[in-house]
């Protein structure tokens, strides 16, 4: 999977690169608009990260330039500007997701990975494991060794996130906002809790231990190695 | 244009009104005299015309009558600006006077067809010089005192006519020099009164000069002062009271400014402080990889902090600023608050408080921003509230406003407190702050993002505390969807 960069803010561009390399990306940076209008168009990328505020082009010139070669390719927009305008303006110029500076490395992590995944529509599986944690979309129903777990509706949508998304370090807003729709920052600990409540049932009595913690990050369900 | 200073509008309104004052007295001033003069004139030449008519009447014989020259030749010693002219109903001319000027057109011969009226004043100038005279119809031959009785039924008495002028250029000079003379007094009033306006005006313009010198004293380090208002005077005090009301209204935003910016020094140097602090510790000494891990995931809880508290006063920011526009959908606000019991459900469970709905009502709102202040109002309520104690929200609409109410048992708080407790980083108890019980728990900004968004929304919030109960009250305009396109479908169907 092949990322280009457009990031003039020196430090967040090799952060950023290093981060994206290491999550086993492809990653190519450009420091200024022209650069990274002249890669779009050469390199043959799936995914480009675009900041709005750049010398030479801005990121909306580079958008529309991508966007007149390559229409489909998904375009994710970091905006230090916390304006409902520039969502506006991004998204009618055709980005696909946008993220508000500063954000935390594992939501873009998650939201890179949204993306990519968007177009490919593999079929989609009627059952998710994970060792040995069954969830049976069709049934709603949860099993782990072989026996029946009973869930309330938000655990399940919340097993389920973690399942879709296993493997990936799931930031606290982004499962506040998948699961309960809250697309704000709260100053409780509602998804600590929620996570602990739904570990005690997948997980209480069993190994290996599904749901970790990744301090300062958020969770990810994954079989430990 | 530059507006004129106020002395020297009221001194130009002083000199005007002066100069219109006695311009209307002077104007009656030069009536009265002139009037005078007129009855003065006309008071001589009746005498004169008494005079002659007596002279006339009394002139009964031949002899009388040629005499009668001689007679009104001795009238007129001493009148040097007299004419006198008779003229018998034959047109024989009985006497002339040899100087003065006559009423124009009786100097010559007359026929005697003409009777002239029985008596007429005139007025007429002759080059430079005035006149006045009068001409009149005198019986000649008839005494005064038998005059009556022939009224009676006698045949007509011949009659002289008798012209009478009179110089009274000295009179018109007079009135000219007096015109003069008012003139040059209400020219000189209107100065003076000018003058004494400036300097009136200068001396009662002091206290405002003295309001002024002190105002312009006061700046940002001095906001604390006021202008005195007693000793000045009323005209003035509103203006001082409004003054100092303003200045009042400036030190307290002021005040809150740099509470704000202080809040904010203070909030970040704590984190920062402590990010410092574990780093030089942490770099003190050789250690292993899982200490490092250690002080970056502390880091990163720090900068996590950090980010969200920037982000919530920016989101104030931009609602002081005007700048939050919310969209107003119809909002089903029960649906709303069970959404957001669903999603406070656990956290509360795990502190023993439950949650209670009562009532139901639709607001015009943006539910993105909506469901921000009321989960700050619920988090809020939750983390105040005891185990096995209940948050009741309920939900009315009056017709005017939608009333949202969310109470919890909570420790009284004065109305004082009550009233703050919506100011940023205002925390009505001290110890609970930064007591960090939960991650990222109580930036202190969370009710003020509560109060940001409901006035966005054209509503109010409030506080109030009574018998160990703490509520807080959101109104917001009511918005009547389904009463007003539903209840007709309503009474069709049933």
């Amino acid at each position: 999977m092949k990322i280009l960069i457009v990031e003039d803010e020196p430090k967040t561009g090799d952060y950023l690169r290093q981060g994206l390399t290491e999550a086993g990306f492809i990653v190519d940076l450009a420091r200024e608009g022209f650069d990274g209008l002249h890669l779009a168009a050469g390199g043959d990328y799936d995914l480009l990260v675009l900041d709005v505020m750049l010398p030479g082009l801005d990121g909306w010139q580079v958008l529309s330039g991508v966007r007149r070669k390559d229409p489909d390719l998904p375009v994710l927009f970091l905006t230090a500007r916390d304006q409902v305008d520039d969502r506006v303006k991004g998204l009618e110029l055709g980005a696909d997701d946008y993220l508000i500076k500063p954000f935390a490395f594992a939501e873009l992590l998650a939201r890179v990975r949204t993306l990519l995944r968007r177009g490919r529509s593999a079929s989609e599986p009627t059952v998710l494991r994970v060792a040995d944690l069954e969830l049976d979309l069709l049934r709603r129903r949860v099993l782990r060794g072989g026996r029946r777990i009973e869930l309330t509706a938000k655990e399940y949508a919340l097993l389920e996130l973690f399942m879709r998304r296993c493997g990936e370090v799931l930031p606290r807003s982004l499962i506040a906002s998948s699961v309960w729709d809250m697309n704000f920052d709260s100053d409780t600990n509602v998804v600590d809790v929620a996570v602990r409540r739904l570990r005690l049932k997948v997980d209480e009595g069993f190994e290996p231990r599904l749901i970790q913690t990744v301090r300062g990050m958020g969770y990810v369900l994954d079989t430990p190695e | 244009m530059k507006p004129p200073s106020l002395t020297v509008r009221l001194s130009l309104l002083f000199a005007v009104s002066t100069v219109a004052l006695l311009l209307g007295l002077g104007w009656t001033l030069e009536r009265a005299v002139a009037l005078h003069f007129r009855e003065l004139d006309h008071h001589e030449i009746a005498g004169k015309l008494a005079l002659v008519r007596n002279l006339l009447g009394r002139a009964t014989t031949p002899a009388a009558l040629a005499s009668l020259p001689a007679d009104l030749e001795a009238a007129l010693v001493g009148h040097p600006g007299l004419a006198l002219r008779v003229q018998a109903s034959d047109g024989r001319v009985r006497f002339v006077s040899a100087r003065g000027q006559l009423p124009p057109g009786t100097a010559s011969a007359r026929s005697g067809s003409g009777q002239p009226e029985d008596l007429l004043w005139v007025r007429w100038n002759e080059g430079p010089r005035a006149f006045r005279g009068l001409i009149a119809r005198v019986p000649v031959g008839v005494p005064l005192q038998t005059r009556d009785a022939r009224t009676a039924g006698m045949a007509e008495p011949p009659s002289d006519t008798v012209a009478i002028g009179l110089d009274i250029s000295h009179h018109q000079a007079f009135m000219a020099e007096f015109r003069r003379i008012l003139v040059l007094a209400m020219l000189l009033a209107a100065a003076v009164a000018a003058a004494l306006g400036w300097a009136v005006t200068h001396a009662g313009l002091r206290p405002l000069r003295r309001i002024t010198a002190l105002a312009a004293d006061l700046d940002a380090s001095r906001l604390g002062a006021r202008l005195p208002e007693t000793r000045v005077p009323p005209e003035i005090k509103s203006l001082v009271v409004a003054f100092n009301a303003m200045l009042a209204r400036l030190q307290d935003s002021f005040q809150r400014l740099s509470d704000v910016s202080a809040d904010i020094a203070h909030e970040l140097r704590t984190p920062i402080s402590n990010l410092t602090l574990q780093t030089q510790v942490a770099l003190n000494a050789a250690r292993d990889a899982d200490q490092y891990r250690e002080v970056l995931y502390s880091s990163l809880e720090e900068y996590e902090r950090m980010g969200q508290m920037i982000g919530n006063m920016l989101f104030l920011a931009r609602a002081d600023h005007g700048l939050l526009h919310p969209t107003a959908d119809v909002l089903d606000l029960a649906a709303q608050v069970w959404d957001l019991f669903d999603y406070f459900d656990a956290w509360a469970e795990e502190r023993g408080v439950s949650l209670r709905l009562t009532g139901s009502a639709c607001a015009r709102a943006d539910p993105l921003m909506l469901r921000r202040a009321l989960s700050n109002l619920l988090s809020n309520a939750i983390r105040h509230t005891g185990a096995g104690q209940q948050v009741r929200v309920r939900l009315d609409d009056d017709g005017r406003g939608v009333r949202i109410l969310v109470e919890n048992p909570g420790s009284p708080l004065s109305a004082e407190q009550a009233a703050r407790l919506f100011e940023r980083f205002y925390r009505a108890d001290p110890a609970r702050s930064r007591r960090g019980e939960t991650a990222g728990s109580g930036t202190g900004l969370g009710l003020a993002i509560v109060k940001s968004i409901v006035e966005a929304h054209g509503g109010t919030v409030a506080a109030a505390s009574s018998a160990g109960c703490t509520r807080f009250t959101v109104i917001l305009p009511s918005a009547h969807p389904h009463s007003a396109a539903q209840a007709p479908a309503h009474s069709a169907g049933t």
